[in-house]
């Protein structure tokens, strides 16, 4: 083939891979894994040799050989065989990466280094026609990237000294993890502490704030703030204060977002600070049973190689079930909180289930589950248990009592666990116990004020118990939303409180709790009168009189028809609306009313036959803040013709106060003369016609709502 | 130059053409290799994986929102140059141009009106407190008292959905679906987010679904809107004779069938409902026995007081809240409206409180003799405050206040807040002096609470990362235990 040829295809080729190089690079981390293209990664190692040597070349040629120009088709050759080799090497370490976890922020930068270089490379074919001194200007920058970043890559696979001049290494480093007394505390635990989450900002790599936490001298001397061990002004150790600041503060070490200390290791560091911070103590020249010893004994660095933003933690969701959730307490946290819930699901088996991870839970809440001994027996091997919540579990406090050897419990609920204050003192008698809640239904602080005040250690909650307090009860409820008796109505009455007793009247009178009928059914209501009910119980004050009247209607027209009508807005079914046996709602809009304002409501009833009456009443609408202000006046009038009509009767009624806040139902009636039957009756209601000056409507005419007409 | 070699290196744009098909070729054949990319939704996982972010002060919440603005000089921010300057006009000074809402802006004047209400101090930290609320004043050792709470909306609409979602327009999630994202249901039996609507007799303002929805997370984070009735939650009972193993056949076998519609659409609401039928059926199982209030003692009863027992009032909602919380539903949301106070303010006043005093209290000392304060954190607050000066005529024993965006009070108990009384207002209650707390600052406070880093805790949506606190908000750390 020719070497013209081969270019060609060799610039296709890189038109084609560099946009799969970008798109790559961009996503690669949140790509799915493939383990075909993966395998590819490894040929990465194989051949990104080449085109560091290809590149030197280059370089070599456009700084120091550009006057003296290879055959063209010679030097394009060489030009584009460096891209594609550099391009797909770049590629394949973008397929590497996904493989091995190395340290994430050197990937970054070789990444995106690989990437650039990839894409100067490819660049370099096309500036041929650039002036020589452009040339070797390009040549160098070249060069610079192609080694800065290339280096980069050496650093992950040989180590961050892979070039570095040879020191002797930290001594600590190959002790990690011997169980072996003759250590020093400092070896055993201390310098591993370090090694895993200080050093790799306050090393030899980085050394943030002039600190460097890698050998004993420099941890001595300490960084730009001092000296870090001792303290200073009554003020604990700096160390200690950075490490025990809140996460969200931004002098808090580590930073939020590393590797956080664990609860051991902050143990270990604030004990062997406030024990003088002695770098050659060792631990068997510590009392055996030291606490500061024995935790350096117990402990164990982590592995190193760990990505810093991630957490080696077990996954949780095997032991999550509907019943029972198992959370840590926040990512990146070794301590786990389990909740369990729905007490009627509540197996043993769940419990016993955690055994894996009983030593990092350090809360756990079992409100309402029907407890055993057995499970207190498993609860009591959960070592780290700092709180635990146990109300209602049905229990005694002597099946509760091995949790008492959980040293580290301090905080525990007990409420509705049935005690006095006699097993209560030989409950938290020795107890690690600092804060107990006992609420129930029966403690009284008073019964255990002498308990609380001989245990200072345990801070005994008792809640209030307001069993002798006497309040009113609420009233009961009338349950019948219709206030018009057509036949008959049923009407029940509700109360929420249990044992409350229910008496009512329907004489008007009001209820007493000796004479009133206690209410145990539905009550039948046949005519017009007033229920009125009243609740009592044992040790409660009785409550309010509820009262609801109910109408009878006597008597229904055989017709009835509107003179005025209605505002458009509020015409309800019409006429009929008057006597459809409907009350109108709260919200007048519902379409149950007929409302007037700019006319008097004037309306006729007729019988066939001539009709005696004895009263007319109206149900009428009132709510000021709306307009809506009570009848004036109801005029009736007489006819057997239907056109002359007779006066017969008229009643007024009084306006709204400004203090007269009523809104709802109101009855307004007015009663026929003796003795006299008409077969057409005429009525006219009147609204205001001005509203008075203190309200915001003033001048205008208000509303009348009425709904409903009873005849008797 | 060569006339040969600059052809060869000359880009027309025949060449440039096709080297650029190649070019997208080779577009294409990545993103066949890194199958997904186009998935917002892995980068999201990532989100909520991490979480929480640090260790938590408080597991869970109950916000008692005081809807329609309580008045804060009437109950909280004691001020007797109000009342020593009864009736004269606020100083323009005072008021510095500050934007009113409509219904006082034509005002002509705008007279001082001091609270008709008796204050005294509570507490080791000597918190003031009006005669109105006797039963919240006792617990004033427990209660983080934050003084200069501010917000920028003048009305209840964008106030509220202010409060509510970090955003005066709508359609951004709640609170309460943030919580539910981000640290998901503590008992997967119960929704992680439920809402409780109460109504007093004062004047009331809407409340609206808009302010516990799901914006463009998920929707099964919506809040669950209890009903007020002796149900709250409706259809929960079989019909006769299903039996509940017939049930869970029925369920696997829709599930199958969204299954493979979803497979098909690939709808991610189809994914939502299979859950929420998964979460309705064992709702089934949960909710009646939460629910139920009858079984509380009667000293519990006595406690929130005898409306407790009466379903719908705000004393129910309490109890009830705390029943649901301790069940481990994350956001407990309590409406109760009708603290809106233009006018009649003493006679309304006094009716909200009695609504509200008795069980607010109760539930934090309930809570704190289980044994679950410590991780519950409990907010009481409305949308803003309320003028110093009067709305309508003054008079010796009436007045009303309108709306005041410029400081307010609001109190926390609780999950990691620190008791006391936090923040000074000036002397005429109108602006603040010391430690003003935005919403955005609220909001990054209670997520910091709930061991969220707000700043870290976002949602990708059309483009943008979202956050509850919008591109503001800072931690509070005064009010921090």
């Amino acid at each position: 083939m020719q070497v013209n040829k081969i270019n060609k295809w060799g610039e296709g080729l890189l038109w084609l891979l560099n946009p799969i190089l970008i798109i790559l690079a961009i996503y690669i981390d949140s790509s799915k894994s493939n383990r075909g293209i993966e395998w590819l990664g490894k040929l990465h190692p194989l051949l990104l040799h080449f085109p560091i040597v290809l590149g030197i070349v280059i370089v070599f040629y456009l700084v120091f050989l550009s006057h003296k120009r290879l055959e063209l088709d010679l030097e394009k050759l060489l030009f584009t065989g460096n891209a594609v080799l550099a391009t797909l090497v770049a590629l394949f370490g973008l397929f590497l990466s996904k493989q091995d976890a190395y340290d994430k922020t050197i990937v970054d930068l070789h990444k995106w280094g690989g990437v650039a270089i990839a894409l100067i490379s490819w660049a370099l074919l096309y500036i041929a026609y650039l002036k020589i001194n452009w040339k070797r200007v390009i040549g160098i920058i070249y060069l610079i990237v192609l080694l800065f970043f290339t280096h980069k890559g050496a650093q992950l696979t040989h180590g961050e000294e892979v070039l570095a001049f040879p020191t002797s290494a930290p001594a600590v480093a190959q002790e990690i993890n011997k169980v072996d007394s003759s250590l020093t505390v400092y070896e055993k635990a201390i310098a591993p502490i370090f090694e895993q989450k200080c050093v790799s900002c306050h090393g030899t790599e980085k050394v943030k704030g002039k600190l460097q936490l890698n050998t004993p001298e420099f941890i001595i001397k300490g960084g730009k703030e001092g000296n870090l061990l001792n303290s200073v002004n009554n003020k604990e150790a700096l160390l200690l204060q950075r490490i025990h600041l809140p996460n969200a503060d931004e002098k808090h070490m580590p930073p939020d977002g590393k590797l956080q200390l664990s609860l051991e290791e902050l143990n270990l560091l604030n004990r062997w600070i406030k024990a003088g911070g002695d770098f050659k103590k060792k631990i068997n020249e510590l009392a055996k049973t030291d606490t500061l010893a024995l935790l350096a004994m117990a402990y164990k660095a982590p592995k190193k190689g760990d990505n810093n933003n991630k957490t080696n933690a077990p996954d949780l969701s095997t032991f999550n079930t509907s019943y029972c959730t198992v959370n840590y307490s926040y990512y990146g946290s070794e301590e786990i909180f389990v909740d369990f819930f729905q007490g009627t699901f509540y197996k043993t088996e769940s419990l016993k289930k955690l055994e894996p991870i009983k030593e990092k839970v350090v809360s756990l809440n079992m409100q309402g589950m029907p407890l055993t001994k057995e499970d207190i027996s498993i609860i009591s091997t959960f070592p780290n248990l700092r709180k635990l919540n146990l109300n209602y579990t049905q229990l005694t406090l002597n099946e509760l009592s091995p949790i008492k050897n959980l040293l580290k419990l301090k905080n525990i609920s007990i409420c509705g666990i049935d005690l006095n204050p006699a097993t209560l003192a030989t409950f938290i008698e020795k107890s690690p116990f600092s804060i107990v809640h006992i609420w129930n239904n029966n403690a009284t602080e008073k019964e255990y004020a002498s308990l609380m005040a001989n245990n200072q250690k345990t801070k005994i909650i008792i809640g209030d118990n307001l069993n002798d307090q006497i309040l009113q009860l609420t009233s009961p409820i009338i349950e019948q939303d219709s206030s018009i008796i057509v036949t008959h109505l049923d009407v029940s009455l509700k109360h929420f409180m249990k044992g409350a007793i229910v008496r009512y009247t329907n004489d008007g009178s009001d209820p007493d709790s000796i004479n009133s009928p206690i209410y145990t059914k539905k009550i039948l209501i046949t005519k017009s009168g007033i229920l009125k009910t009243k609740a009592y119980k044992q040790g409660w004050h009785s409550s309010d009189i509820t009262e609801k009247t109910f109408y009878k209607s006597e008597i229904h027209p055989d017709s009835i028809f509107l003179v005025t009508h209605p505002d458009k807005k509020y015409m309800g079914k019409g006429a009929k609306t008057l006597i459809d046996y409907e009350l109108g709602e709260q919200n007048f809009s519902g379409g149950k009313w007929l409302a007037y304002k700019d006319s008097n409501m004037v309306f006729v009833t007729s019988f066939v036959e001539p009709k005696q009456l004895n009263k007319a009443s109206f149900n009428a609408f009132i709510d000021m803040g709306a307009y809506i202000f009570p009848i004036i006046s109801i005029k009736m009038e007489g006819s057997n013709d239907g056109k002359i009509f007779k006066y017969l009767n008229e009643a007024t009624f009084p306006s709204l106060e400004k203090t007269n806040k009523f809104r709802g139902n109101k009855s307004f009636s007015c009663t026929f003369p003796k003795d006299k039957a008409y077969k057409f009756y005429r009525f006219t209601l009147l609204n205001v016609k001005k509203i008075p000056k203190w309200h915001p409507g003033k001048g205008k005419p208000a509303w009348i709502f009425v709904d409903e007409l009873f005849l008797d | 130059m060569n006339e040969f070699l600059e052809h060869g290196l000359n880009q027309n744009r025949r060449k440039f053409l096709s080297k650029l098909s190649l070019g997208i070729g080779g577009l294409a054949l990545g993103s066949l290799m890194v199958p997904g990319i186009f998935d917002a939704s892995n980068e999201e996982d990532l989100f909520t994986n991490v979480l929480p972010h640090f260790a938590p002060k408080a597991k869970r919440i109950i916000y008692l929102f005081q809807n329609g603005a309580p008045s804060q000089l009437d109950l909280f921010d004691y001020k007797p140059l109000l009342q020593k300057m009864q009736g004269s006009e606020l100083p323009a000074s005072i008021r510095n141009g500050q934007r009113l809402t409509g219904m006082t802006a034509n005002q002509a004047k705008f007279p001082l009106a001091g609270t008709k209400f008796n204050f005294s101090q509570h507490g080791s930290n000597g918190a003031w407190f009006s005669e109105t609320l006797p039963h919240i004043a006792s617990m004033a050792d427990d209660l983080c008292i934050v003084k200069t709470m501010y917000t920028e909306a003048i009305n209840h609409d964008p106030a509220l959905t202010f409060f509510q979602t970090g955003s005066q327009v709508g359609n951004r999630p709640s609170m309460g679906s943030w919580i539910s994202y981000g640290l998901g249901s503590e008992n997967k039996n119960l929704p992680a987010f439920c809402v409780l609507l109460s109504k007093g007799k004062g004047n009331g303002q809407g409340v609206y679904s808009k302010l516990w929805n799901n914006g463009f997370l998920d929707s099964i984070h919506q809040g669950v809107q209890f009903s007020s009735g002796e149900e709250p939650v409706k259809y929960l009972t079989d019909p006769e004779f299903i039996k509940r193993t017939d049930k869970r056949v029925m369920l696997d076998e829709i599930a199958a069938l969204n299954q493979e519609s979803y497979n098909k659409i690939g709808d991610p609401e189809i994914v939502t409902k299979i859950q929420q039928y998964e979460l309705a059926y064992r709702m089934q199982m949960a909710v009646p026995e939460i629910t139920s209030l009858q079984n509380e003692p009667e000293s519990i009863v006595k406690m929130y007081g005898p409306e407790c027992l009466i379903p719908g009032t705000y004393a129910a909602n309490c109890l009830l809240a705390r029943k649901l919380s301790e069940n481990g539903v994350r956001f407990v949301q309590l409406y109760h409206q009708g603290w809106d106070t233009h006018g009649n303010l003493p006679k309304e006043l006094e009716g909200q409180c009695k609504d509200v005093d008795q069980s607010s209290a109760a539930l934090i000392k309930d809570l704190k003799q289980r044994g679950l304060l410590d991780e519950t954190l409990i907010i009481w607050g409305g949308e803003f405050g309320r003028t110093n000066y009067c709305q309508g005529a003054l008079t010796k024993d009436n007045y009303g206040r309108d709306h005041h965006p410029k400081c307010f009070t609001i109190w926390m108990a609780g999950g990691g807040v620190k008791p006391g009384v936090f923040g000074e207002t000036d002397d005429f209650g109108y602006n603040i002096n010391s430690l003003p707390v935005h919403v955005h600052d609220f909001h990054a406070t209670v997520m910091h609470l709930m061991g969220v880093d707000h700043e870290r805790f976002t949602f990708k949506h059309q483009g943008r990362r979202y956050r509850l606190t919008d591109v503001a908000g800072k931690v509070i750390n005064e009010i921090i235990s």
